[in-house]
């Protein structure tokens, strides 16, 4: 198998474009897993390893800070300048797999698999990240909620790469809580619940709540979000739950996560708001 | 009082585990001989259908492909355990999904791989037959239409149907007893396939010689057994098979068995060269063994005061496609019913079915298990019923030394009332201890009694006396990372008094290992340890001899003196002897080089405890003549229950375990340690899920067991009652470790919540509906 080098990503799009059963292979959690089990056969590998500021996280001066995709997951969950609503995605990074897995795994491959149980996804979505993209015809940007678009689907086109991900620098003072069910510790998710809630006072003024494992794709539902600001935690679970379309797989069936859903938004909720998110 | 002694008691550090630690073990994966070719299987792809022709052309193309095999280029050689219903490959129908019909070998795995997808199988699919309701359905196929036609051992089986097994037991007077009881409780249970999960998937080298004998190497829990089987599969005379043990990957009942040896042999003998086959993980799941799907219907009364009165026990047990060891497993399932309990009145029956799915065979508890947390989690109900604790309740039927077991043998020692006593103590102390549970979550604590058996069948050793005095030890005892090699070279050494460093131990080979029935049943340290020990002796009293000879003294005035020495007894003071000694070496030098010959001990049994009283117990299809040195214990567990979704967290756990004598603590320790990881596997996340025949989680990935996060600290707690005929008083701790621990959690859930699931595994799903029934 031919495994090309590039320098740049505006180069790796190239290799992508020529050939389209070539992969990009950064950390290979993922990929070679599925090349292990069938599931891909790639032509070529396109490693990303000698692409220079792929691997970095950095925070701007505008308090936003930016994740390459090449970023491994172990550094994600060690980053310590998160501020307010960007530690959800910190606090996710910590809970992918294994230490092994979390050593290798980048958060560009995962969130390019786009599987609406992986921490990513729905983290990057209650942080309201945006996505740098560059392909051969130049870059562009995308929102979370747009790039995540169906089951094991992405916004990304035909020989499109994640280069970064963007998180806004939010309410300083929001709180994060993630809590994922899982079978066992370090397995894919039944489900998870992410939230970033910020008060004035002890009065809640700002909610992103997504919930992962679901539904096709990680999701928010605004009107819930508003509901829950203006005091109505049951309304905005039910509203949360209305949206949801969770399928049956060996993790657990679909009656358990629509059950199991509106308790673990209840909690997280609660949770959030007792850590300081605002009553 | 029990004896002081050199070896036997000491934390010995396993004789295997460097190499393993280290990396430098050889398993059969990593080993390659000269011109050997590999071989690859192709699958079913139907659970049931009958297989009208094959069409192997394109797969002979493919460049490499050596040979390839179908059912057609075979005899109905038919081989299996108790009832022979297998052959080498499906012939005539297939029966679960991934049973091999075809098999290639080439020179290198890609070819073999390619070769065996191209194969060509036109099938005539029928309905399967996917589970005990599916079995009992008597409009559904028939999956072994030949039944009546199959050899069996036992003349007293009464089945029909998909129905493939049928046993019974019964003593006391069952129907008047439920009037004496003032509480019965009945439930019916339900549990599921569970994966052995042994690190190492299936794998066999086969070598062949030019005349026709083949040599196989591959993990194995009996080298004789594989031999065997191979044998039968393939129409040879033993003479022509020979199975050696490399180093093995782990156990746990699913190398009881056959696994791709028999294929392997066949593709070296097509082919006149070596062949390897290394299952995936996958493949391995699809088509090894599992643990016996079931449902228990179970039924126990008591007296007010607690004293038990009679149990009704109805096991129904999914066999999969082939018998393998069912008959086995139903049979012990029945036997270990009523546990270790005083009950004066019992009925039991045990069948067993066909389905289309992979075979279940062997698994550490073997029948135990689906009966215990029946019966354990009943116990606590009654308990609830009249008011009691369940803990009094076990003591107060706790059978005790000179009790008769089902069947009515009497049990000539018993521990179990004495682990019931140090479980309670220990949880006592922790009940106080434990910090308590995160808010949201309830804690629960859960007991449960338990036993099983070390001996049955047969084993043999040889021990043999070097020149410079030392030892090599020859057994079928297979180290299936049990620690069995460590053990039975404790026993040895102990036996002649030398250090541990003297005992050179031999890889189990049919060529020259005398006879060990297998490494399974939790019987190698009794059994294959009783051998060992009289053999030792044996190698003593020739080596005793050979000093009196020296010494010109009455060998009954010598005894052998630790460091491989012999000397005059303690109590001779007034000879002049009682400053001389005989080294080994000076007695293996006159019998090698002067008298009497190279000093050789052997010693072979078969287990010789008294026989079930077939008609007494109104014993029908049982298996085993007789069994025993049965061994007991009791396990308990303090689980946090999440209110909010269901989650299971195990805080604690105690296990303890009659052991008769503890030949190597740590050992004994890593045994229970495990035993109770495996068991909590099984009590709350794994499970062998099928779709419509297929297993949808053959990997990894979806088949989950608990990891270093989910598994408690196990306080562990060795008791001691000598078991008379054990070497030193030892007796078994392998399967019994695991058998109790999924009832233990299931009282502790019960004990939390006020309820448990009544099927296993407890997932999360499953406690939440006991939680939230809406």
């Amino acid at each position: 198998m031919k495994i090309h080098k590039p320098a740049t990503l505006q180069e790796a799009a190239g290799l992508l474009a020529a050939d389209d059963s070539a992969q990009c292979i950064a950390g290979g959690a993922t990929l070679v897993a599925m090349m292990n089990s069938g599931v891909v056969e790639p032509s070529a590998l396109i490693s990303l390893a000698n692409i220079s500021g792929l691997n970095e996280v950095t925070k701007a001066s505008d308090g936003s800070v930016i994740i390459g995709a090449a970023t491994k997951h172990k550094t994600v969950a060690a980053f310590d300048s998160f501020s307010g609503a960007q530690n959800i995605v910190g606090i996710a990074a910590g809970k992918i797999a294994h230490p092994p897995i979390r050593n290798m795994g980048t958060i560009g491959g995962s969130v390019a698999v786009g599987d609406p149980a992986a921490d990513y996804p729905t983290a990057l979505l209650a942080a309201e990240a945006t996505f740098e993209i560059v392909g051969p015809a130049g870059s562009r940007s995308i929102p979370a909620d747009e790039f995540f678009d169906g089951f094991l689907s992405t916004a990304l086109a035909e020989a499109e790469l994640v280069q970064s991900i963007q998180l806004p620098a939010g309410p300083e003072n929001a709180v994060a809580v993630y809590d994922k069910i899982a079978k066992i510790d370090g397995d894919i998710a039944i489900m998870s619940v992410a939230v970033v809630m910020a008060s004035s006072g002890d009065r809640c003024d700002y909610l992103r709540v997504a919930v992962g494992g679901c539904g096709p794709t990680p999701y928010r539902v605004a009107e819930a979000e508003v509901k829950f600001i203006n005091g109505d935690l049951d309304v905005a679970i039910e509203l949360l739950v209305a949206a949801s379309d969770p399928m049956s797989d060996v993790r657990g069936s679909a009656d358990y996560r629509r059950k199991v859903l509106p308790r673990v938004l209840r909690r997280a909720l609660i949770t959030a708001q007792q850590m300081g998110g605002g009553e | 009082m029990t004896e002081v002694l050199d070896t036997i008691g000491q934390r010995v550090t396993r004789l295997e585990g460097k190499d393993k630690a280290s990396g430098r073990a050889q398993y059969t994966d990593d080993m390659t001989l000269p011109g050997m070719l590999y071989g690859a299987i192709t699958g079913s792809p139907h659970a049931h259908a009958r297989i009208l022709s094959y069409d192997i052309s394109a797969a002979l193309e493919v460049p490499g492909v050596k040979a390839i095999i179908t059912g057609d280029d075979y005899d109905w050689f038919r081989s299996g355990g108790h009832v022979k219903d297998e052959t080498l490959l499906a012939k005539g129908k297939v029966r679960y999904i991934g049973e091999p019909v075809a098999a290639v070998a080439a020179r290198t795995q890609k070819a073999a791989e390619e070769a065996a997808r191209l194969i060509q199988v036109e099938y005539e699919e029928l309905e399967a037959v996917l589970s005990i309701d599916d079995a009992m359905n008597p409009d559904l196929p028939i999956i072994h239409e030949e039944f009546s036609t199959y050899q069996m051992k036992v003349t007293d089986l009464e089945v029909s149907g998909n129905e493939c097994w049928a046993t019974s037991a019964e003593e006391g007077d069952i129907d008047a007893a439920w009037a004496e009881c003032d509480a019965v409780v009945e439930e019916t249970f339900e549990t599921q396939a569970q994966h052995h999960l042994y690190l190492e998937p299936a794998s066999a080298l086969v070598d062949v010689d030019a005349n026709g004998k083949v040599t196989i190497w591959g993990p194995n829990q009996g080298v004789h057994f594989i031999q065997t089987r191979v044998a039968d599969y393939l129409g040879l005379p033993l003479t022509k098979v020979r199975a050696i043990s490399p180093t093995v990957g782990g156990g746990f009942g699913g190398r009881a068995g056959p696994h791709v040896q028999p294929i392997t042999a066949a593709l070296a003998l097509k082919t006149g060269k070596p062949v390897k086959i290394t299952l995936s993980r996958a493949m391995d799941f699809e088509t090894c063994r599992s643990r016996h799907p079931s449902r228990v219907r179970m039924k126990i009364g008591a007296k007010k005061d607690g004293t038990f009165v009679a149990q009704e026990a109805e096991l129904l047990f999914d066999g999969g496609s082939f018998m393998d060891e069912t008959p086995a497993v139903a049979s012990f399932g029945l036997m270990m019913a009523r546990g270790p309990y005083r009950i004066p009145n019992f009925r039991g029956s045990a069948r067993a079915f066909y389905t289309n799915k992979l075979r279940a065979g062997s698994f550490r508890g073997f029948g135990n298990p689906q009966t215990t947390i029946a019966r354990e989690c009943l116990i606590d109900r009654l308990a609830q019923a009249l008011d009691l604790s369940p803990m009094a309740v076990r003591q107060k039927n706790a059978m005790v030394a000179g009790d008769k077991w089902l069947g009515g043998q009497e049990v000539p020692a018993c521990g179990f009332a004495q682990c019931l006593e140090e479980v309670k103590k220990a949880a006592d102390l922790d009940k106080a201890q434990l910090p308590p549970p995160a808010p949201g979550k309830k804690r629960g604590f859960g007991f449960s009694g338990f036993a099983h058996i070390s001996s049955f069948l047969a084993s043999g050793a040889s021990v043999q006396l070097r020149e410079d005095g030392t030892i090599t030890m020859n057994t079928g005892g297979i180290e299936i990372g049990q620690g069995a090699s460590t053990i039975l070279a404790q026993i040895c050494a102990e036996a002649l008094k030398l250090p541990i460093e003297d005992i050179n131990i031999t890889e189990p080979d049919t060529d020259t290992t005398p006879y060990n029935y297998k490494s399974v049943g939790s019987r190698t340290t009794y059994t294959t340890g009783r051998a060992v020990k009289a053999a030792a002796e044996d190698v003593a009293d020739q080596i005793i001899e050979h000093a009196a000879a020296m010494l010109d003294c009455d060998p009954a005035q010598l005894t052998l003196i630790s460091g491989g020495q012999v000397g005059v007894k303690a109590d001779v003071t007034d000879s002049p002897l009682v400053n001389r000694t005989i080294t080994f070496k000076e007695a293996s030098l006159r019998a090698h080089y002067g008298v009497g010959g190279p000093i050789i001990g052997t010693h072979t049994f078969v287990f010789d405890g008294p026989p079930f009283d077939r008609e007494g117990s109104k014993m029908k299809a049982v298996v085993f003549g007789n069994m025993g040195a049965y061994i007991y214990g009791v396990q308990g567990a303090a689980v946090d229950v999440d209110e909010v979704t269901g989650q299971v967290e195990v805080v604690k756990a105690w296990a303890a375990a009659d052991v008769g004598r503890a030949i190597n603590p740590t050992n004994i320790e890593g045994q229970i340690q495990g035993g109770f990881a495996q068991g909590m596997g099984y009590a709350l996340f794994e499970e062998m899920v099928w779709d419509n025949g297929r297993l949808v989680n053959p990997t990894l990935m979806e088949y989950k067991v608990p990891g270093v996060k989910e598994v408690p600290k196990v306080q562990t707690i060795i008791v001691e009652d000598p078991e008379p005929g054990g070497p030193f008083g030892a007796k078994g701790v392998g399967e019994p470790a695991m058998v109790g621990v999924a009832p233990a959690i299931a009282n502790a859930i019960d004990d939390a919540i006020g309820d448990r699931p009544n099927s296993l595994p407890m997932t999360p799903e499953k406690v939440l509906d006991v939680l939230d029934p809406s």
